[in-house]
């Protein structure tokens, strides 16, 4: 019980009044960095930290953190109210969360966003809490081998997610690979497909190639119809979290699954929240009992990717704390943050600076239920987006994305690529070709090579990779997938021909 | 109703072509000296796959015409004059972005874009000036949460302040 009595009175001295209001402050301008996309958590961390100099330590990791904990789950606001995922994390979000708002339950939408997004943190820092040095050990096991099997085995869930129309849906996967193709090769750089032009060498960005093919896609959709009237979404106004006690029972073993999935990945360096978020989205919807709602609005597609993409954070913290690794951007961005106040994360840190960690965890825990509250108390201000007449969102909805594009990396090359996948976008809904399997592919297709060819750099022959267990569950999985749903699908065909 | 009708069609030719060059573009690329996979592999696994699941639809597609399967549905009264209006003009703004700087491209994109999305009986007068006044605040009020919020200068083009 001695974590838990460390964890209690870490949770006394971050509830010191100065250190509260620092971190509601953290947590306000995470969310607003994280609701607008091109403004990452990264970013909010970074700009956050020379503020922090002046505090004493503890104050001022309790800050980071809260900031990246607003920045994450900031992200569903605009992926629900404008199909415009604000972080790389929420991008699955939109799939449910734009169809139910565009139903009128955008309320609804968002505290169910909400909740489980607290869910998922909680559940996650608990593990972090408990297991973090045991996790850590697991998650240093891992070779370039086993990210492979888990990124090929994500790869194949694009099956899944096309099944009922599979050539198309797989179709719609080898474009999404083929644009990760562009730029430099990894390991040897050699340029592929850059057609001479020196602004591909550095490839498609992820969060531009999602704000064109998901928001001004968008745009183009709307404006086939648009000039037939003035058009709000309906806004309807719902009681509490927007969601009864039955249904939440229900949805728990869901939410349950999609924060194990997410605390696997958060550990795991490199493979990060939105595929988290993807993975759960596509496990959810594959062991539902009504797959085909999924995509049309329903509220488990939200309570898989929300819950999975928030329970990274703490499976990211683990490498971070216990090895010194960080996982991605953000956490890379807190490594500094704990570096600057004199906390060298490492295997020692949980022996010499014991205190220092569980005050981590307790600011953790404090911060997202402060998440939980400023959300909760802004859905009303939130939805009042949608009371702007679509033929002004929209264009100022474009303008933001442009912008946020321009201030992922200050190239001009991205804004005018939100363009072209906005008309990939638009192509794909005319001719009904689903756009989850492009994305999925557009964001594993890079890391699936870059691991296949580290793998075999090391072991030389893909031989090696089968002596290798973790690899070879994650490939008979993958395999057994692919004969399933093939199989599926075939028989589906001649059903129906 | 052409692109429901032949619209698989046109999707297994346009990835054949695309399958095809890439394979072409792949082979060009170099080989690896010093492993069994060089940068070539992935493009060329990929363009095969493609290759096949590309045929496999214009299989299933020319089946199905040559059936002729009735096809039903609504008839497509979508309003291909805006969405091509609004696609010129966000290609315009993307590539004048730089040049011409923030402001001014964005203020011009938004009027003209509103305007061409806005019904036929919202573009009074009245409603155009409406339309002026949030362009130039949302642009103005952008700029500078950017510039001195969050530390990020858009492009300044000809405007430098």
């Amino acid at each position: 019980m001695n974590a838990l009595s460390q964890l209690g009175s870490a949770m006394l001295s971050v509830l010191e009044p100065t250190s509260l209001l620092l971190m509601i402050g953290g947590v306000v301008i995470g969310i607003i960095f994280g609701s607008i996309p091109g403004l990452s958590a990264s970013m909010a961390v970074a700009l956050m930290l020379p503020l922090t100099f002046s505090m004493s330590s503890s104050l001022g990791m309790n800050t980071l953190v809260a900031v990246y904990i607003g920045g994450i789950s900031g992200g569903l606001i605009s992926a629900i109210l404008l199909n415009m995922p604000g972080t790389a994390s929420s991008i699955a979000t939109t799939f449910d969360g734009y169809p139910m708002a565009k139903k009128g339950e955008a309320m609804r939408a968002l505290g169910v966003g909400i909740v489980f997004s607290f869910l998922g943190s909680i559940f996650s820092f608990i593990i972090l809490s408990f297991f973090a040095p045991m996790l850590a050990d697991v998650a240093l096991q891992f070779t370039p081998i086993e990210n492979f099997g888990i990124c090929f085995f994500a790869l194949t869930m694009v099956a899944v997610l096309s099944s009922g129309n599979m050539v198309k849906g797989l179709l719609a996967g080898m474009l999404g690979l083929l644009f990760a193709m562009v730029g430099m090769a990894p390991i040897d750089g050699t340029p592929r497909f850059t057609f001479g032009s020196n602004e591909m060498m550095g490839g498609f960005n992820t969060l531009t190639t999602l704000i064109g093919i998901f928001a001004v896609a968008d745009i183009l959709v709307s404006a086939e119809t648009i000039g037939k009237g003035v058009e709000t979404i309906p806004v309807q106004k719902v009681k509490g979290f927007g969601f009864t006690m039955k249904e939440f029972v229900k949805w728990l073993p869901g939410a349950l699954r999609a924060a194990l999935i997410g605390t696997g990945i958060g550990i795991l360096p490199g493979i990060g929240g939105s595929t988290s978020g993807m993975l759960a989205y596509v496990t959810a919807k594959n062991m539902s009992k009504h797959p085909e709602t999924f995509g049309q609005g329903d509220p488990e597609g939200i309570v898989a990717t929300e819950t999975a993409n928030n329970a990274t954070i703490g499976g990211a913290m683990i490498p971070l704390l216990v090895l010194g690794i960080p996982g991605d951007g953000v956490t890379a961005m807190m490594l500094g943050g704990f570096l600057i106040h004199g906390l060298s994360a490492g295997p020692l840190l949980f022996i010499k600076n014991a205190d220092v960690v569980y005050g981590i965890f307790a600011a953790c825990i404090i911060c997202a239920l402060i998440m939980l509250i400023v959300e909760w108390n802004c859905i009303k201000l939130f939805v009042k987006v949608l009371k702007v007449p679509k033929h002004i969102l929209m264009p100022l909805i474009l303008v933001l994305c442009a912008v946020g594009a321009y201030a992922t990396n200050n190239r001009i090359f991205d804004v005018q690529s939100i363009i072209v996948f906005g008309v990939i976008g638009y192509l794909f809904h005319k001719v009904k070709m689903p756009t989850t399997p492009f994305v999925l592919c557009f964001l594993i297709g890079g890391m699936t090579e870059t691991y296949l060819r580290r793998g075999l750099m090391s072991y030389k022959s893909f031989g090696a990779f089968f002596t290798h267990p973790i690899f070879d569950v994650f490939f008979a999985i993958a395999i057994g997938v692919i004969g399933w749903f093939t199989f599926k699908e075939i028989r589906g065909n001649k059903k129906a021909g | 109703m052409f692109l429901k009708k032949y619209g698989d069609l046109i999707v297994s030719i346009f990835y054949t072509i695309v399958s095809v060059a890439m394979l072409i573009l792949a082979s060009m690329l170099p080989k690896s000296k010093v492993m069994a996979i060089g940068p070539d592999f992935m493009p060329t696994v990929i363009g095969i796959l493609t290759l096949a699941l590309s045929v496999i639809l214009l299989i299933q597609t020319i089946g199905k015409l040559r059936k002729g399967e009735e096809v039903t549905g609504e008839k497509d009264n979508s309003d291909y004059k805006r969405v091509l209006a609004s696609l010129i003009l966000a290609t315009i703004y993307v590539n004048i972005l730089m040049p011409v700087g923030f402001i001014i491209s964005t203020l011009l994109y938004l009027v003209l874009q509103i305007t061409v999305l806005a019904p036929d009986d919202k573009r009074t007068k009245k409603d155009l000036i409406k339309y002026a006044i949030i362009t130039v605040v949302f642009t103005l009020v952008v700029y500078f949460l950017f510039r001195y919020g969050f530390k990020i200068i858009l492009p300044q083009g000809i405007l430098k302040f």
